[in-house]
């Protein structure tokens, strides 16, 4: 039995990739002649395999692998990967760049034109993404260096103070100064490493709020124009922009970096988790994709009961908010993140949750003076300042 | 204030102010109710007088009906039963609670003498006619021929148009009704489950029947084996209440005690008067004649009894169907792929004698509807019941099996899916209905344990037939992604790799050795599980050397058509091939499965 491993390559460069995947088919090929059943191993991303280590920050993926021996139930599967992989080798051959949903007509208009290839067919586009997917764990790449990228979704991002300079693909520079944008927010790139960032004067902290919504609210009440700082809007759960645009912003600028969002185990969990150190589906992007210094300002439970903040009790028949608590119990069990005890503060406020099954969203701050608009921003300012965050 | 004056009235005008409770409450009820009732009738006759049952149904629409909404249907059943003296005409269809079979304790369709009655009423109340009825006995020489109406405030049969006619047969009951209905064919409160479900259960019924927009069908009878309905056996007495055991007494006149308790009740014998005499009966008491007991014996006397330990009752008193005569019944069904059919033993079910026969089988031309439910028929003492199905014991029990474990689908708690009949007939004297109109039966917690354990039964012999199936799906399942994939894999890394020719052609024959390895793996499986089916059709007595059971015959259509019993559409009567041997489980046909690659494969 041989095995086919993308490991060694770890460390390669992303223009690697297309000679990498030369030498797995090569490989394929060769064990297909000698008749031996070849085994590729791709990087199990799950949380079984995820480990944190509070000195790097993010979950890492362990050793764990999940083999794909050929075989008469794999031989589809197998036979789906190296179809598309052909297509994304095309792609980062010619330049071309395309979205999961792109490559999936892609594929459908390949099988239609050739009738050979109609056993592969794709039935929605669930299935051609669990192909890419599984692609990227075998080659331990991103999609992104495969040509294939998400939606620009969320990251709108306002600052007086922030200078963003884009190498353009010619050698070009663009200068982007925010401060100039008027109430137009930037809104970052899917791969926003290649940006370099500087302030025009000292930029105190940036706050990312969960709420887009809330985040234009603050910026339209001048929390931008008052303070030095960066505010961002992550539109729920963090795309990989927003995620990526994070890391550069605390790699860049050094600034205190704030998360704001409702109080409840889907933020906690799924928001400010895959934020701060990414998610376990995403092991293999991680190191790229987390920003470890982004410190959970609220809502917080004792701020409930200091600001006297509405909360309601979390719905026993919402299967999102069940399944939340639910998941959350889990991750204390299970979730390494939660179980080091560098983040005791956080997983005592998922015990919190759990023990009194409410929730507090971010915008009952607005309930505290309905008369005057500042109050979220004061109290906000405030935690900062006295340092209520964990 | 004035008092209110108490009146009485007749039975027959209590029913037919309540009609509903009987099974009228809807015009589709209507017709089915009318139609069984006169089917019920001519078979418990046949069956009595030990003649093989041919019964001629006639469904016609004949108009608008006086109902809003309903039809005007004619139901005619024509029977080749003994015949009904002229005498007992009007008592059969004119009175109700007139019945030779009221409480005897025996496993016949009708029991308290309601149900044609009601259906003459239901005639008369929608159409201004009674029921037209032509009978003849052996000992008559030609045919009475009358119309029978109900006198409604004397519950008493009313004879009119009563003249004597020729008729072409030795003996026999011709019954016609016009009434208001609606016709439901398909479905499970349809006609066609109606009339499948009635062959199914009466394997020696040959059925002729017309229905509107369809030529006449022929069912013809798969066993000439008249089903002996067993004696009644004396009642028990841990089934009875005080005042039925006092009642009881009555009908024994001037004999005493102990002799009463000895002949007049089953289980109750010698060693049984001494435990009485033990639990405090005086053995006078037992010596005085029974006429002469006041209540309060009565009372100390029942009692007693109730307390000491009798024997379970008699389970003699049950009439099964049997596995072979099912076996072959089932065929008549349509094309059947494959079934299973269990009699369980006779048992006793909240000290009642009841017996338990379930049937399952696979539709061919079902095989486009696997996400609905199975289709569900329900048998009390071989009536079929087609409503209000969800209380009914039957189907309680069999949302309680788990039927995933013998490879059907179903959803929590519900009844399996998949295009299968499942038949299950429940036969006992005293069959506890939930309602007068007897749809449902009372899904007590032992009958419905007893319903299970049988259905569990037919369950694991059915998974062998499934398990094969499924062991050929996964061999076919694998040559053909052998066939698909194998070339499309090799040709894409090879484009990728930039391979010559003379690697791709040993990579494809490098791949085809080891997936056709795999294959022929799936090949033993399928032929292991084909043995292990077979062995147990052998040892079960269902393997049957009349190849007609396994190969599906041809018709000249070039369908395939399940034999015996095949259902013809045409007006003659075919006698069916018989098997010789019982069969429990049986498939009907197997698919063909060929290793295209088997040669490559074996390089």
């Amino acid at each position: 039995m041989s095995k086919i491993m993308a490991q060694a390559y770890s460390t390669r460069a992303t223009q690697d990739l297309p000679k990498i995947s030369k030498e797995i088919c090569n490989a394929l090929i060769k064990d297909l002649e000698e008749a031996k059943r070849p085994v590729l191993y791709a990087t199990k991303c799950s949380l079984d395999n995820a480990l944190y280590d509070h000195r790097i920050g993010f979950l890492k993926p362990g050793d764990k692998k999940v083999a794909t021996e050929l075989n008469v139930s794999s031989v589809k599967k197998m036979s789906r990967a190296i179809f598309l992989l052909e297509v994304l080798l095309k792609n980062v051959d010619t330049g071309g760049v395309n979205t999961k949903r792109e490559l999936y007509y892609m594929a459908k208009g390949r099988i239609k034109n050739d009738s050979s290839l109609k056993p592969l067919d794709f039935a929605d586009q669930d299935e051609s993404d669990a192909i890419i997917d599984f692609i990227c764990e075998m080659l331990e790449c991103y999609r992104e260096d495969l040509n294939c990228y998400a939606n620009d979704r969320g990251g709108q991002t306002y600052s007086q103070q922030l200078i963003v300079t884009e190498t353009l693909v010619d050698g070009d520079k663009a200068v982007i100064d925010l401060s100039k944008l008027g109430t137009t927010s930037f809104q970052p790139k899917n791969r926003p490493q290649n940006l370099k960032l500087s302030a025009s004067k000292k930029i105190d902290f940036c706050l990312i709020v969960e709420s887009e919504g809330t985040a234009n609210t603050l910026v339209a009440n001048g929390f931008t124009k008052r303070h030095n700082c960066i505010l961002m809007g992550a539109q729920g759960v963090p795309s990989n922009a927003v995620r990526a645009w994070c890391k550069t912003i605390q790699d860049q600028l050094s600034v205190p970096m704030y998360f704001f969002g409702d109080l409840d185990a889907y933020t906690l969990q799924n928001i400010y988790r895959t934020l701060k150190a990414g998610s376990a589906a995403s092991l293999i992007r991680n190191s790229d994709y987390s920003a470890p210094d982004v410190k959970f300002l609220g809502v917080l439970p004792e701020d409930i009961k200091k600001y006297d903040l509405l909360d309601y009790p979390v719905k026993e028949n919402d299967a999102q908010e069940v399944r939340a608590l639910k998941k959350a119990q889990d991750a204390l069990k299970n979730d390494p993140f939660f179980q080091d005890k560098r983040n005791k503060e956080l997983a005592k406020i998922l015990g919190w949750l759990l023990t009194n099954k409410r929730r507090c969203e971010q915008q009952s701050f607005f309930s505290v003076n309905p008369n005057d608009p500042q109050t979220p921003e004061k109290i906000i300012v405030e935690k900062i300042k006295r340092g209520v965050y964990v | 204030m004035a008092q209110n004056k108490i009146t009485t009235s007749s039975t027959a005008e209590y029913f037919s102010k309540n009609l509903q409770q009987v099974g009228f409450s809807s015009p589709t009820k209507a017709v089915l109710t009318t139609l069984k009732e006169a089917v019920d009738n001519s078979l418990d006759a046949c069956e009595e007088h030990g003649i093989l049952p041919e019964i001629e149904v006639e469904i016609e629409k004949k108009g608008a009906g006086s109902l809003k909404g309903s039809d005007q249907i004619r139901i005619k059943v024509v029977d080749n039963g003994p015949g009904i003296d002229a005498d007992d005409v009007t008592k059969v269809y004119g009175e109700y609670l007139a019945s030779s079979k009221f409480g005897r304790g025996k496993c016949s369709r009708g029991q308290q003498g309601i149900g044609i009655s009601a259906a003459t009423t239901w005639a008369q109340l929608t159409n201004a006619a009674g029921a037209r009825v032509i009978t003849k006995t052996k000992n008559m020489r030609k045919a009475l021929s009358c119309i029978v109406e109900v006198d409604i405030k004397n519950n008493k049969g009313v004879i009119k148009s009563k003249e004597t006619i020729d008729w072409d047969r030795p003996n026999g009951t011709s019954v016609e009704f016009i009434i208001d209905g609606r016709l439901q064919m398909n479905g499970e409160a349809g006609l066609y489950s109606y009339l499948n479900g009635t062959t199914l259960v009466n394997p020696h019924l040959t059925l002729h029947y017309t229905v509107p927009e369809s030529e006449k069908v022929t069912v013809e009878r798969v066993s000439t084996v008249i089903p002996e309905i067993p004696a009644a056996v004396e009642p028990h007495p841990h089934t009875m209440k005080l005042g039925e055991f006092i009642a009881h007494s009555h009908l024994f006149g001037r004999v005493k005690v102990n002799s009463w308790l000895k002949k007049s009740f089953s289980r109750v014998h010698e060693g049984t008067l001494k435990d009485l005499v033990s639990a405090g009966i005086k053995n006078s008491l037992l010596e005085k004649n029974v006429d002469a007991l006041n209540e309060a014996d009565f009372k100390q006397l029942f009692m007693a009894i109730q307390n000491i330990q009798l024997m379970a009752p008699s389970t003699k008193s049950v009439l099964m169907i049997g596995e072979e005569a099912l076996s072959k019944s089932i065929n008549r069904l349509g094309k059947v792929d494959f079934f299973s059919v269990v009699t369980r033993k006779p048992t006793i079910c909240d000290f009642k004698p009841v017996e338990v026969e379930v049937a399952i089988a696979r539709l061919d031309e079902k095989a486009m509807e696997n996400d609905s439910p199975i289709q569900v028929l329900r048998f009390a003492n071989r009536v079929p019941l087609q409503f209000d199905k969800a209380a009914c014991a039957i189907v309680q029990a069999i949302q309680t099996v788990n039927w995933r474990s013998y490879g059907l689908a179903q959803p929590k708690e519900s009844l399996p899916l998949g295009p299968y009949i499942m038949a299950i007939s429940v036969v006992s004297p005293f069959i506890k209905f939930k309602n007068a109109s007897k749809e449902t039966i009372d899904a007590s917690d032992e009958l419905v344990e007893e319903i299970r354990r049988a259905l569990i039964q037919a369950g694991q012999r059915l998974s062998r037939h499934i398990r094969r199936e499924d062991k050929a799906n996964e061999l076919e399942e694998k040559i053909r992604h052998i066939e698909q994939f194998g070339p499309i894999l090799v040709e894409a890394l090879c484009r990728i790799t930039n391979a010559p020719d003379s690697r791709k052609k040993r990579a494809e024959e490098g791949l085809l050795k080891l997936l056709g390895r795999e294959a022929r793996d799936a090949e033993l499986a399928l032929k292991h599980a084909e043995t292990s089916l077979d062995q147990h059709l052998v040892k079960t007595g269902a393997k049957s050397d009349d190849k007609s059971l396994e190969e599906p015959a041809q018709d000249e259509e070039g369908e395939s058509s399940p034999v015996p019993g095949k259902k013809s559409k045409s007006t003659t009567s075919k006698s069916a091939p018989k098997p010789k041997e019982k069969s429990s489980a049986a498939p009907s046909k197997k698919p063909k499965i060929i290793l295209p690659n088997a040669k490559q494969a074996k390089k």
